[in-house]
């Protein structure tokens, strides 16, 4: 780990030598009172600042005043404490404090924050990702991946959603990755198993354990040890299965196949599903207690076609590999308005079968008989009132005015946080016509016949 | 419970926690630093006996 500059406000002695002990190696400073703290603040940098709230026996918590004072300056202020109250330790909070841990156990305590420091600077360095491990340039994709990167050195579950081809393995790599887990990165696809099989795959089972079973197996869950779990359309699992799994992650403890010795292990999960998990719940397709046990943050992986400046980014990222191509204006054009169903998995099997071929320039005609009979990409309102009228053409006018009411139904609901009641006065539209446009976008549920 | 044996009791969890946390290293260190530490120990542990007769006298 690079050294840190680090700020410990603590008044008690024996307390100021265990910190210092256990901050061995990075640039510490010690204040013994408030006043030297703010002093410190003042004249130095630190990356982090460790306060002590109660300075003294008879102290009214002025620990908290470093905090804001921290805070301001950007450091990474963490409230140590004994025994506060939880307004006390809201207020620190509410003042800027970013982690918190109660007296005792330093060794581990201590470790663990500055894992958590370091992991959230690499995640605010994400610009480099999108430009490497998960390359988009749609702002609204960014944000999400940026956000869940605050999250991935904490034990939140993380749920990511998306047709397939979309990228969540690559997304779920990234996060373990940045996790700060000193264990494997493990993928498995449920949906790729009948339900013994996912079991066995699972959980792992002893020797003889069923026919075929010549060998004992290691399950994908203790393969996880303090690693990452990355359950692949969690959605396809059983009922069944999903208690089973339930469980283990409730306790971290389960029984290999046909052991009747408990297995433990430290895994973290994150699941990917192609479908709303909502529906899925409502279709009783999955259980709402496994649910609420994999869901903490959320990215939602858009479609390949709803992020069209993606295409051409992704195209250079993959022919970094192999050859670099050139595309005519037209064979441009054509990539462009193409739906890529397949998302960006079908971009890089295109490109790949382009690299191979003999054509360096690429043209209109080997873009279409590659993407023949493919779909083109659904008009939108930023291509201007040409291709509405081109989509009304062919879709006829309703579902072409529908298409425009979405798009601007869509982009007020994003201005205003997502607050429907601020829409529907910013637009001056009816509830019916804001929930048709909502249902037509996914957001709700399709009315019930 | 009186503000006072509050905040006494919160010092005294304080002090405790510092004094395990000690006693958990003072086996890593140096025969200087077992010297400084085993005083400092001594200070925290004659701050509790006072703290827990201040405390006693509340009750």
């Amino acid at each position: 780990m690079e050294k840190l500059n680090i700020l410990v406000l603590e008044d008690d002695k024996l307390a100021q030598k265990v910190m210092a002990a256990q901050l061995a190696g990075h640039g510490v400073e010690i204040a013994g009172d408030l006043k030297t703290a703010l002093k410190k603040l003042e004249t130095a940098r630190y990356d982090i600042g460790f306060f002590d709230l109660m300075l003294g026996p008879s102290d009214d918590y002025s620990g908290l005043k470093a905090i804001a004072a921290a805070a301001a300056r950007g450091v990474y202020a963490v409230v140590v404490s004994s025994s506060d109250s939880n307004e006390i330790i809201d207020r620190a909070y509410e003042l800027g404090a970013r982690d918190f841990y109660a007296k005792g156990n330093e060794e581990s305590n201590v470790a663990e924050i500055l894992r958590k420091f370091a992991q959230g600077r690499k995640a605010a360095k994400a610009s480099d990702i999108f430009s490497a491990a998960f390359i988009t340039g749609d702002p609204a994709l960014k944000e999400a991946v940026t956000e869940a990167l605050k999250y991935a050195p904490s034990e939140l579950p993380l749920m990511l959603l998306g047709p397939s081809g979309t990228g969540k393995t690559s997304l779920a790599k990234v996060l373990h990755e940045h996790s700060g887990r000193e264990g494997a990165f493990v993928a498995i696809n449920c949906s790729a198993y009948t339900e013994d099989l996912l079991e066995a795959e699972l959980f792992g089972y002893r020797k003889g354990a069923f026919t075929g079973a010549a060998d004992a197996r290691k399950g994908r869950l203790l393969e996880a040890h303090k690693g990452t779990l990355f359950l692949d359309e969690i959605g396809t699992m059983s009922l069944n299965m999903q208690m089973k799994l339930l469980k283990a992650i409730e306790e971290r403890s389960f029984y290999p196949l046909g052991s009747e010795k408990p297995e433990r292990s430290d895994f973290r999960i994150i699941s990917a599903t192609l479908e709303n998990p909502q529906e899925l719940i409502s279709r009783g397709k999955m259980r709402f207690d496994l649910f609420q046990r994999v869901h903490g943050y959320t990215v939602d992986l858009k479609p390949l076609s709803e992020r069209p400046a993606d295409v051409f980014l992704l195209a250079q990222h993959f022919m970094k590999a192999g050859r670099r191509l050139s595309f005519t204006a037209e064979a441009r054009q054509r990539i462009a308005d193409y739906s890529w169903p397949g998302n960006v998995r079908e971009l890089k099997k295109f490109i790949d079968l382009l690299s191979s071929g003999g054509e360096g320039r690429v043209g209109l005609e080997t873009v279409q008989k590659l993407l023949k009979g493919s779909p083109v990409r659904a008009a939108s309102v930023a291509g201007g009132l040409e291709e509405v009228y081109t989509d009304a053409l062919s879709r006829g006018l309703e579902a072409a005015l529908d298409m425009v009411a979405d798009e601007l139904i869509g982009r007020n609901l994003k201005e205003n946080g997502g607050v429907r009641t601020k829409t529907l006065a910013d637009l001056k539209i009816s509830t019916r016509l804001l929930y048709a446009s909502l249902r037509r976008m996914g957001e709700l549920p399709e009315e019930k016949k | 419970m009186t503000a006072d044996a509050s905040k006494l009791l919160h010092d005294l969890k304080s002090k405790c926690s510092s004094l395990k946390s000690a006693a958990e290293l003072y086996k890593n260190c140096s025969a200087a630093e077992k010297k400084e530490m085993l005083a400092l120990m001594t200070a925290a542990a004659e701050e509790i006996t006072r703290t827990l007769a201040a405390l006693s006298k509340l009750s």
